[in-house]
């Protein structure tokens, strides 16, 4: 299977009144067609921004990307001029939010925005993409399509509206889906009919999806690989079986350890990881992770550790000590 | 509008009342009315947002209660400190060896019961007064039932805080300066300010990262350890919930459909709902998610403002008898071992 | 402070510790004010406003209704720093008699309509219902006329009769002598204008306020209705009534001086910086005189304060406003 996304060396900044905030810093990773990756790692990672820089979604000011490149079925996406771009977006690129009440317009109905992404990207006419429509969100499992397509978001529950969105960026059947915490905001039932749905269309569509989300019960269920964030760093990256059976980044496997599990056995005490994460506009010089890392060295303060290949060339950690940790 | 029942219950349900219980909750109802008109305000009708709940909380327990949104978790735990006033039914609360109905009380002597019941709220960032520093927010409670005050009770603060785990330098601070974790432990630190019996705790860790969430739980467990607190545990969070709990209750529109001791309830789940609940819970392992079988609910959960006939579960239960469920309301009973349930479909002795 | 302030004030900042010494409201708030350097500016001009306006007998040079013909229509000189108008009065001293005219009705008009604002808009924000629902359409209705134009229509209607009451009354009957008189009927007219406003915004701060969760903590806690208000609802909807306040300083000056220069205001010999713009421009003094200056320096002043009283809006905005960073990195 040939690459289809090809992020080299991404940095994305915010220059705020406080001062500049790292968002992204020095990411780098690859993505093949049909691959499903996912992102994950705490609040304010920098795991959206990542993803909206690919997209070329930063609002500038306050925000910039000052260095990188992302090559998209060998183009560098960062070269196109604005026309150029708006052609990939929405079209060869979709993107899913996390609010599925705000990233719906609510003054048209689902019937007029589904239909504009049709007319706008396939030259569709009126009839033929309100047909598409209906056939578009009875492929989503929305009850009685044809009456329900000319309502507006406002009369759609939350989750009916998630799947609206995936509706929506169906239609122009894009070779790559990001989905930013699409079930975040969702009760578990109804999350679970939407990752379900997910991985049902991904197989009828062969698209590749990158899913970001900090639940790493949903990751296990539906990734191929994994990359890990922190601090706007990219700490680890596995193939999803590996991730789990040896992560080798002490943040990832912290991670795993601090969540209570319904198949294990109930432990007496949680082992939470300590701390908080790093000011990211005094970003520190050393290990980002150290200040709560339990097997953290002189060097990790001091020096900061690269992304580097461990076990495979495929399982790569960002830590000096990858060989000592272990589950 | 169908005539709609309210859950029929058995006489208790959860221990026996006897000499441990602390809280025992009696067919107890909150119902929101719909109002149509500008300046006079019609009645049209009534989101049921809790409908007819009885079980009991023990001295010394948490218990969980579980469910997905809407269904009337942050209710239950509002009616019971009487920030909404119920509808109907009873909270009976153990004050010097007898039981007090707190839905009766008003006024001072509410007041004064508050002392012995707090709650922990679900967004820590909004149940913190913006314009108070961390010590006056802690402080209040102790000012307000006389307990401390001023230089006692600052000095009190800050005993609090090192409690919880925070910096006791850190009480001229304003809750912006705190990120969410902290800010949480802020509102804990409140919360036992008085040296209450009881906590709500009201979706304390939902708003939070998942690497803080095990502090704030853990800190929950150690302090229950310490102060010897009874804990009311409301959650969506399935895993988080079987963790912290001696019981769970699972709610479904503002009913709880099973009720049952921890371990009971995660081995051998009789609920249509409940099992369907737990299987969408992710397991953060690939290996067992690729061999999982799912039981994925259709469609959406209904409105309570008009919930369904018979079983309000029906439109959405794999396993529903047309006939019997969306006719007929099932008893929320003892179907062995104190396990109780809603459904027509569980037989007795199950439990 | 440090914590990150990201895209969404959910997010889990970092922040560093610091050892923290006692900290007082008042200074911590004089902080953040006083790093807005307009908003000190605007201090600076309203405290003139505010010393001309309660010393202008030891401060104006001259008398401000003394005629003096032999001065008549004269150059700005040393004797008289802004020349004199056609009575020969003193420019310079009018201008600053004015100022007073302004400092009494301006906090007058303003602190009418404030209490009915506040009483109002809080009713209405806390019994709801239709008690809400009659102040608010009242609300509505009034906000639906031009402000002045309402101001103007209750002055003009008012005025005769109200005068003929004071003149009735033997206590009164100086006021009116004095000329003061037309400043109560103009306080009034202002304030039956300026409460709708107002008491929507008292209204929707006490709204937002009491069905917060901090409100909801505070009274499972055990907190009674009256510290619920004083120590959490209050403080909270203080601060953009205080910022609307100062801002309607400013507002209020204005309408004098608009009032006065329709003649509906202050009247002569009372100087009044709008009923000055009237008497210079409408006698066509200022173009026969070549001087320009008595037109535009009454009406520079009532610019001034108003944007003076902007930027204090601005400054007590940050001030009353603990989540505003404090100091820079
Ligand atoms: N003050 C209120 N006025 C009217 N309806 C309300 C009010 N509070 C809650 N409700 C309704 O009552 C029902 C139960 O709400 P509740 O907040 O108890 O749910 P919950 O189980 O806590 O959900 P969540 O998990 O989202 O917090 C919902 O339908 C809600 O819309
Ligand atoms: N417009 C902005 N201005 C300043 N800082 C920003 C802006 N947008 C994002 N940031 C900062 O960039 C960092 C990364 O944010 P990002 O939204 O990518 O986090 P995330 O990993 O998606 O978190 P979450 O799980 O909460 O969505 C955060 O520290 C955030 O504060
Ligand atoms: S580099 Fe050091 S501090 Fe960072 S994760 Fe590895 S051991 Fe911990
Ligand atoms: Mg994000
Ligand atoms: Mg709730």
């Amino acid at each position: 299977m040939g690459t289809l996304l090809d992020v080299k060396n991404l940095n994305t900044r915010f220059y705020t009144q406080d001062g500049v905030v790292n968002a992204v810093n020095d990411v780098s990773f690859t993505l093949d067609e049909g691959e499903t990756l996912a992102v994950v790692g705490e609040s304010g990672s920098g795991k959206s921004v990542t993803m909206l820089s690919v997209m070329r979604l930063i609002a500038s000011p306050p925000g910039r990307i000052t260095s990188g490149e992302i090559m998209f079925d060998g183009r560098d996406l960062l070269k196109l001029d604005d026309d150029e771009i708006r052609q990939i977006r929405g079209n060869r690129i979709a993107m899913i939010f996390q609010d599925p009440m705000t990233s719906l317009n609510p003054v048209l109905t689902i019937n007029q925005q589904i239909s504009e992404v049709l007319q706008l990207h396939l030259g569709m006419d009126k009839a033929a993409a309100k047909r598409r429509a209906i056939e578009l969100l009875e492929k989503v499992n929305i009850p009685e399509a044809a009456r329900r397509v000319d309502d507006y978001p406002h009369q759609f529950s939350g989750g009916m509206r998630q799947r609206v969105m995936i509706a929506m960026m169906l239609a122009a059947n894009p070779q790559l889906l990001i989905a930013d915490e699409p079930t975040t905001a969702l009760d578990v039932t109804i999350s679970a009919q939407i990752l379900d749905l997910v991985k049902r269309l991904k197989k009828e569509v062969g698209m590749a999806v990158i899913w970001i989300t900090h639940d790493l019960g949903v990751v296990a269920g539906m990734a191929d690989r994994v990359i890990v964030m922190y601090a706007g760093r990219i700490v680890e990256q596995a193939p999803v079986g590996e991730l789990y059976a040896s992560p080798r980044h002490p943040y990832a496997l912290g991670l795993l350890k601090s969540i209570p599990r319904l198949d294990e056995i109930r432990k007496e005490k949680l082992e939470p990881i300590e701390g908080l994460p790093p000011d990211l506009i005094n970003y520190p010089t050393g290990c980002p992770f150290a200040p709560r890392c339990p097997y953290a060295i002189q060097k990790c303060l001091e020096e900061r550790p690269p992304l580097a290949p461990t076990t495979s060339t495929k399982h790569l950690s960002a830590c000096w000590r990858w060989q000592d940790v272990k589950r | 509008m169908a005539s709609q029942v309210s859950q029929p219950q058995a006489a208790t349900s959860g221990a026996a009342s006897s000499q441990d219980t602390l809280v025992s909750i009696r067919g107890l109802k909150k119902y929101f009315p719909i109002t149509k008109g500008i300046i006079f305000q019609r009645h049209v009708g009534d989101i049921k947002a809790v409908d007819g709940l009885s079980f009991d909380i023990k001295k010394g327990e948490t218990l969980g209660m579980v469910g997905e949104s809407g269904c009337g978790k942050s209710t239950t735990g509002r009616a019971i400190l009487q920030l909404h006033k119920p509808t109907a039914g009873e909270v009976l609360f153990r004050d010097n060896g007898q039981m007090v109905d707190l839905v009766k009380m008003k006024g001072e002597d509410l007041r004064k019961m508050r002392r012995r019941i707090q709650m922990i709220f679900q967004d820590p960032y909004a149940s913190l007064n913006p314009r108070m520093t961390v010590g006056n927010i802690i402080a209040e409670p102790l000012e307000v039932h006389g307990i401390l005050k001023g230089k006692a009770a600052q000095e009190r603060v800050q005993e609090l805080l090192q409690v919880v785990g925070l910096n006791p330098y850190f009480v001229n601070r304003y809750p912006h300066e705190f990120s969410g974790g902290q800010r949480q432990r802020i509102g804990v630190a409140r919360a036992l300010a008085v040296n209450p019996d009881f906590i709500v705790c009201d979706e304390p860790i939902s708003a939070l990262d998942v690497s803080i969430q095990a502090q704030v739980i853990n800190l929950l467990e150690d302090l229950q350890a310490q102060f010897d607190l009874t804990y009311l545990f409301i959650s969506h969070d399935l895993s988080a919930v079987r963790h912290i709990s001696d019981r769970v209750a699972v709610m479904y529109l503002g009913w709880i459909v099973e009720l049952a001791d921890r371990d009971t309830m995660y081995r051998n789940p009789l609920h249509p709902y409940t099992k369907a609940l737990l299987s969408a819970v992710p397991i953060p392992d690939p290996a067992i998610e690729a061999k999982r079988e799912r039981i994925i609910l259709t469609g959406d959960v209904p409105s309570p403002a008009r919930p369904p006939a018979g079983c309000r579960f029906h439109t959405r239960c794999p396993i529903a008898q047309k006939g019997l469920c969306d006719v007929q309301v099932p008893e929320f009973r003892n179907v062995g071992n104190n396990h109780f349930v809603a459904c027509h479909l569980v037989p007795d002795g199950a439990g | 402070m440090a914590v990150a302030q990201g895209v969404r004030p959910t997010g889990q900042g970092a922040w560093v510790p610091q050892a923290t010494s006692r900290r007082s409201r008042f200074i911590d708030g004089w902080r953040r004010f006083s790093r807005h350097k307009l908003a000190v500016l605007g201090l600076f001009i309203v405290g003139a406003w505010i010393v001309c306006g309660l010393f202008a007998p030891w401060i104006a040079p001259y008398s401000y209704r003394e005629n003096n013909l032999a001065v008549s229509q004269q150059l700005p000189s040393a004797e008289h720093w802004l020349g004199t108008d056609r009575l020969g009065r003193d420019q310079l001293s009018r201008l600053i008699w004015a100022a007073r005219t302004a400092l009494i009705v301006a906090p007058f008009a303003v602190t009418v309509s404030f209490a009915l604002g506040l009483i109002f808009g809080s009713l209405a924000g806390y019994l709801g219902g239709w008690v809400e629902g009659i102040i608010m359409r009242v609300a509505d209705v009034l906000l639906a006329f031009p402000g002045l134009l309402f101001a103007l229509l209750l002055s003009v209607t008012l005025k005769p009769r109200l005068v003929s009451m004071m003149e009735a009354s033997s206590v009164l009957k100086d006021l009116v002598r004095s000329g003061y008189a037309e400043l109560i009927i103009v306080i009034l007219a202002l304030s039956v204008v300026g409460w709708p406003g107002l008491a929507r915004l008292v209204r929707a701060q006490v709204l937002s306020s009491k069905n917060s969760l901090y409100i909801e903590a505070a009274r499972a806690s055990g907190v009674n209705t009256w510290r619920v208000i004083r120590q959490h609802i209050l403080p909270n909807i203080l601060a953009p009534i205080i910022v609307v306040l100062s801002m309607s300083l400013g507002g209020a000056v204005v309408a004098e001086s608009g009032l006065s220069f329709l003649g509906l205001g202050v009247e002569p010999p009372i100087p009044s910086w709008g009923n000055m713009i009237y008497e210079n421009a409408s006698n066509g003094l200022w173009r026969t005189a070549n001087a320009p200056y008595l037109v535009w320096a009454p009406g520079a002043i009532v610019s001034l304060l108003v944007f003076a009283f902007s930027f204090i809006g601005d400054g007590l905005n940050e001030a009353l406003n603990p989540q505003i960073g404090e100091g820079s990195r």
